[in-house]
């Protein structure tokens, strides 16, 4: 049981990497992005490809980081950019494409054979939770996801870029008056997510038993977004609350036997129940405010 | 003038009779494994339909649609070979658990809406894909479950037709939604809920009906799917096929029944193609590519469509194929009609 807890907040801490560019691209735009996972993976395939060519691991985190942000940019300028007066739900189904793209051609370049890569930091005893061994690639990813939320938080409440991007999610064409461009902002959102979404993938794929196409996607997607949703979606320390939230009970639930063995698939069992009963019942999230809802300005319908 | 003259009776009866004897002589002279793969394109022409309901009709989205067609197939399944029930009643079965089970997430939509009902179908998908297709009594395990064709049947070119007539009374009956009453209440919905509520339509009762269609519609293609291939296994339901559907419905053109159903088998077709036209074989003799297998082509070439129609072309195929619809049926051209479709596009 306090084996699950201390897998819970690991596992959490990764869906809750993934949560923040869920939550940046969503505060910025009022998009869904389906393709949050994805930058995730091509991250890992380009970390993965450099370090197994030869390449040292730092310098390889960055390429994978490089991968991550190139593909939120060229996403952002031929898919989000074209479509930034249609509807929110247009976006969503684009995104989704850009997701499945991803997978078809990582299955195609790649096939879809389990892989495995190494992690950042080797060491596995440093610390010790309730007399379990806590490796450091773990307490990176829960140093990096806190350090990140607060960073985040502070980014939108204190600096003018920040403000800047919360504007142009309420008012596009106010904000564009001020002399702000809209464009330049989207590259920089879109940019920010992808990069954070291949820091979730770089971080956490090691930890898990090997990845193949699809890795982020399938393993951390809607989790993620249970998370975001948790956190009310507009919320980066939300989403990290969110991320453990969803680790936490996924993981206790898999530990209990009346589950593990009842139950096939139990985890997706239990965040499609979090998910649907958040939404019933507290749509604007655990930290949220207690009235109104996280549904953004829904605009340029 | 137009189309009045005997030359233009003439052409329309070509068109009219190359199509048909496209449909229901051509698969005659193919193998039967070919029309197997015609068969499936058939019921993807359904399940294009079924999400068309809910998408174009009631302004829903479903990322979960590959659990409402496995759901479908594994209970067709199920009553056949387990409980040796003939091919009628699993169907009834089948439609039946396919009602409820829209039912049940057209109620949590009423509460849940746009972008997060999306999501919860997305999640719908990915439990009932991890949960419910790996209860082994159900699916029969990773070995699946036999779904053997009904004995009338039994040919795979009478299943061709049988799943021909099967696509005929879903577009008869997606035909009667959309022209009566309850059609005209959806649209008014999906425009103004709130201007159409004050008319008196009622979005609980509309929303319902085009959820149960849509679910009766998507386990009937499953149960065929089911019995296509003589057995269904839980893999051929991951959420990349969910994606896929709803691209296929995109890309035909929302509300466009034409559209839908050329859409939908043009995806179903994408291999086939691949394979016929020795595309792979173009595309694998360029060097630096690794091979592509057919089966990957609708995974690349899907999604890049998709982006197209989104970004250039909204009608999707539907919007190419109305002058040609347009021509059949002998109406004017519409040069002086205000188009009121114009710039209209997905809607939540």
């Amino acid at each position: 049981m306090r084996q699950a807890l201390v897998i819970g907040v690991v596992a959490g801490s990764g869906y809750g990497l993934i949560a923040l560019g869920l939550v940046l691209v969503y505060k910025s735009s009022g998009i869904f992005n389906f393709a949050q996972g994805e930058f995730g993976t091509v991250a890992v395939f380009a970390l993965w490809g450099a370090h197994s060519a030869g390449v040292p691991y730092g310098v390889a985190m960055l390429l994978g980081l490089g991968a991550a942000l190139a593909s939120g940019l060229v996403t952002e300028r031929f898919v989000v950019r074209p479509l930034f007066a249609a509807p929110r739900v247009t976006l969503l189904v684009a995104t989704a494409g850009v997701s499945l793209f991803a997978i078809g051609a990582e299955l195609w370049l790649g096939h879809s054979q389990l892989r495995f890569v190494a992690p950042a930091l080797g060491r596995l005893d440093r610390m010790s939770v309730f007399g379990f061994h806590v490796s450091d690639q773990r307490l990176l990813v829960i140093a990096t996801l806190v350090a990140l939320a607060v960073a985040g938080a502070a980014f939108f409440a204190r600096t003018n870029l920040g403000l800047a991007v919360l504007g142009l999610s309420q008012n596009p064409l106010a904000t564009e008056l001020m002399g702000i461009s809209a464009e330049r902002l989207s590259r920089f959102t879109w940019g920010t997510a992808a990069v954070l979404g291949g820091l979730g993938g770089i971080l956490s794929a090691p930890l898990a038993g090997g990845f193949g196409p699809g890795f982020v996607t399938l393993s951390s997607l809607i989790p993620a977004f249970t998370a975001a949703v948790l956190g009310g979606m507009n919320s980066l320390p939300g989403a990290l609350v969110g991320g453990i939230v969803v680790g936490v009970a996924e993981s206790v639930t898999v530990s209990s036997p009346l589950f593990s063995e009842h139950v096939p698939g139990a985890p997706s069992v239990v965040v499609f129940a979090l998910l649907v009963a958040v939404l019933t019942f507290r749509p604007q999230g655990l930290l949220g405010p207690r009235s109104g809802l996280a549904a953004p300005a829904e605009r340029a319908r | 003038m137009n189309g009045h003259s005997t030359v233009g009776w003439i052409a329309r009866g070509t068109a009219v009779g190359g199509i048909a004897a496209l449909v229901l002589v051509f698969p005659l002279t193919r193998s039967g494994i070919e029309v197997n793969i015609f068969t499936e394109a058939v019921i993807y022409a359904i399940i294009g339909l079924s999400l068309n309901v809910l998408l174009g009709y009631a302004g829903q989205i479903s990322l979960g649609h590959q659990a409402f067609v496995g759901i479908g197939a594994f209970t067709s399944a199920y009553m056949t070979s387990v409980h040796e029930q003939n091919f009628v009643a699993a169907l009834g079965v089948t439609m039946v658990v396919g009602a409820v089970q829209a039912l049940l997430l057209g109620v949590v939509s009423l509460r849940i809406t746009g972008l997060y009902f999306a999501l919860v179908t997305l999640a719908y998908g990915r439990m009932a894909e991890n949960s419910l297709f790996n209860i082994t009594s159900f699916t029969g395990g990773s070995t699946g479950q036999a779904a053997p064709k009904p004995a009338a049947f039994a040919s795979d070119y009478r299943y061709y037709y049988l799943c021909l007539a099967v696509l005929a009374i879903v577009l008869f009956i997606d035909w009667r939604l959309t022209s009566t009453k309850t059609g005209r209440a959806l649209l008014a919905i999906r425009q103004d809920p709130r201007v159409a509520a004050s008319f008196g339509a009622s979005l609980k009762r509309y929303t319902l009906i085009a959820f149960v269609t849509s679910g009766v519609f998507a386990s009937v293609a499953g149960a065929l799917l089911a019995h296509n291939t003589t057995s269904v296994v839980s893999s051929q339901f991951d959420f990349r096929l969910a994606l896929v559907f709803v691209i296929m419905t995109v890309v035909g053109g929302l509300r466009s029944r034409a559209g839908v159903v050329v859409g939908s088998v043009f995806f179903a077709l994408t291999d086939y193609l691949f394979d016929r036209l020795h595309l792979s074989v173009a595309i694998n003799a360029i060097p630096v590519l690794p091979d592509l297998s057919p089966d990957l082509a609708p995974l690349v070439v899907g999604p890049l469509l998709l982006i197209f129609t989104l970004t250039r072309h909204p009608g999707g195929f539907g919007e190419m194929l109305r002058p040609f619809g347009r021509w059949l049926r002998r109406e004017p051209s519409p040069h002086t009609e205000i188009d009121l479709r114009d710039g209209e596009r997905v809607h939540a």
